[in-house]
């Protein structure tokens, strides 16, 4: 086992609402997972337990071999007074220039580096925020919507080379877009309202990934049982 | 910038002197209440290079009064932001200290440091000191989540980053803040003088107030408008060329 919640309960203060009740579940190893669900169920709410930030809550997080988790969402910016490429020269690990230098062109951002953050597109900014996280130390990155805006041929490239770097590294991508949780991850956490229980269902996707076929039939199986689920 | 702020003051002085004559005019009343165009003109003539030196006078202790209250608003607004005991007690201090009318201890001052230059600019500082504070309190105080989370989560957030990030994302906002205490300095300094200094445009004023010469005091409003307008439209270029040189650095 390397990361379980158990019996998560969260109720922001002043609200009678529950945003997570009796949640739990395991993820035995690294590898690239899911936290889908519609939007207020509460995934956003447990990446901040996970990460620490959130501490008034009921119930266990246990985690094994992690040292490291990092947390990155769709809307964060970078500071203006460089542009990307000085940014993520300085924020990247001497040890980690080359694994940059390598998303950098993978993630199709090479030629946007000598621009200001403000200049650039959202999915290009998204772009550039993911990659300074994946050249930081961690053990578990949560990805909060940090493909949006970007499309759907070059989300797959990045979701791929993602996959092919940090294989010994665990990701949960919070994403809205069924196709894309059921296809490339091993296991999608289905997080459903608080007043539904179990609140949250573990489905095994179809874990694609280079090559890897896809099985179509399974595919459209995990499809299913994540809309049965949610 | 520049032009604009000198430009906006001309237009209100003038509606302001044309309303004097229009009111004059119209309940028919004598030079001796509100002075013809032709006094005002004579009257110019004799004092304006006076009232011109006693302006700089006036701004010069203004500006170093400001300086030291932007200096002092910044190193406490630092301290202040924290989220500890010590920074809400600045905080709390700074909000109910700001509440009390400064000018009262003006008399105060007076009394134990004399007439001079120390007492012009401390009641200077002291006015434009608790607006600049609050505001660079507030600015310093309020996370850029979006651009700090990164820093914070991967540990590499330190208290110079924090106040760079901070100040960077609200650099527009202290400019604005700065060049309006620029009008409370200057309105800091005239009321010392005008309260019990030898010195400086406001001893002018009250010596015209004394004489009931308000031909002397529109030109001393004339000469403390165009003159506040330069130094503010200077600070509002300079802090755009900072943003400027700071964004394409």
């Amino acid at each position: 086992m390397l990361l379980a919640c158990r019996h998560i309960t969260l109720k922001y203060a002043g609200s009678e609402k529950y945003v997570l009740k009796n949640f739990g579940f395991e993820i035995d190893g690294p590898g690239f997972h899911a936290l889908f669900g519609p939007s207020g169920v509460g995934k956003t709410s447990l990446a901040r337990i996970l990460i620490g930030s959130i501490s008034d809550y009921d119930g266990e997080i246990v985690k094994r071999r992690i040292q490291s988790i990092l947390y990155s969402y769709n809307m964060e910016r970078l500071p203006g007074w460089s542009n990307v490429g000085t940014h993520l020269d300085r924020i990247t690990p001497s040890a980690k220039r080359d694994l940059k230098d390598e998303m950098v062109n993978a993630f199709g951002l090479a030629s946007f580096c000598s621009q200001r953050f403000s200049q650039l597109s959202l999915g290009q900014k998204n772009r550039i925020n993911l990659i300074r996280y994946l050249v930081q130390d961690f053990q578990v990155l949560i990805m909060d919507e940090s493909l949006a805006n970007v499309d759907e041929i070059t989300r797959e490239k990045i979701l791929l080379t993602i996959k092919d770097l940090f294989p010994d590294r665990c990701f949960f991508y919070i994403s809205h877009n069924v196709l894309e949780v059921s296809k490339f991850c091993e296991h999608i956490v289905v997080i459903r309202d608080a007043n539904k229980q179990p609140q949250a269902h573990l489905i095994k996707g179809q874990n694609f990934s280079n090559g890897h076929p896809l099985d179509k039939n399974a595919y459209e199986k995990t499809m299913l049982e994540i809309m049965n689920a949610s | 910038m520049l032009h604009r702020r000198v430009l906006q003051f001309l237009i209100i002085y003038t509606l302001g002197l044309t309303l004097l004559l229009v009111v004059k005019y119209l309940l028919n009343l004598s030079d001796y209440v509100i002075p013809s165009p032709e006094s005002l003109i004579n009257t110019s003539q004799q004092v304006f290079s006076r009232y011109f030196g006693d302006v700089m006078d006036t701004l010069l202790v203004a500006i170093i009064g400001q300086v030291v209250s932007i200096c002092l608003a910044v190193l406490v607004g630092v301290l202040g932001r924290q989220t500890t005991w010590f920074g809400s007690f600045i905080k709390v201090a700074a909000y109910n200290v700001q509440a009390y009318p400064i000018v009262a201890i003006a008399p105060i001052i007076f009394i134990l440091l004399g007439d001079g230059f120390m007492s012009r600019l401390l009641i200077a500082a002291m006015i434009c000191y608790f607006p600049l504070l609050l505001s660079i309190l507030g600015i310093m105080s309020e996370p850029v989540v979006d651009v700090e989370h990164f820093y914070r989560i991967t540990g590499r957030i330190r208290w110079q980053l924090e106040i760079k990030i901070r100040a960077f994302e609200n650099i527009h906002k202290l400019t604005t803040v700065v060049s309006g205490s620029a009008t409370l300095a200057m309105a800091g300094t005239i009321v010392a003088e005008f309260m019990a200094a030898n010195a400086g445009i406001g001893y002018s004023i009250r010596i015209a107030l004394y004489q009931s010469d308000l031909s002397r005091i529109i030109v001393a409003l004339f000469l403390i408008g165009i003159s506040l307008s330069v130094y503010q439209g200077l600070l509002e270029f300079s802090g755009s060329w900072v943003k400027k040189t700071w964004a394409s650095a």
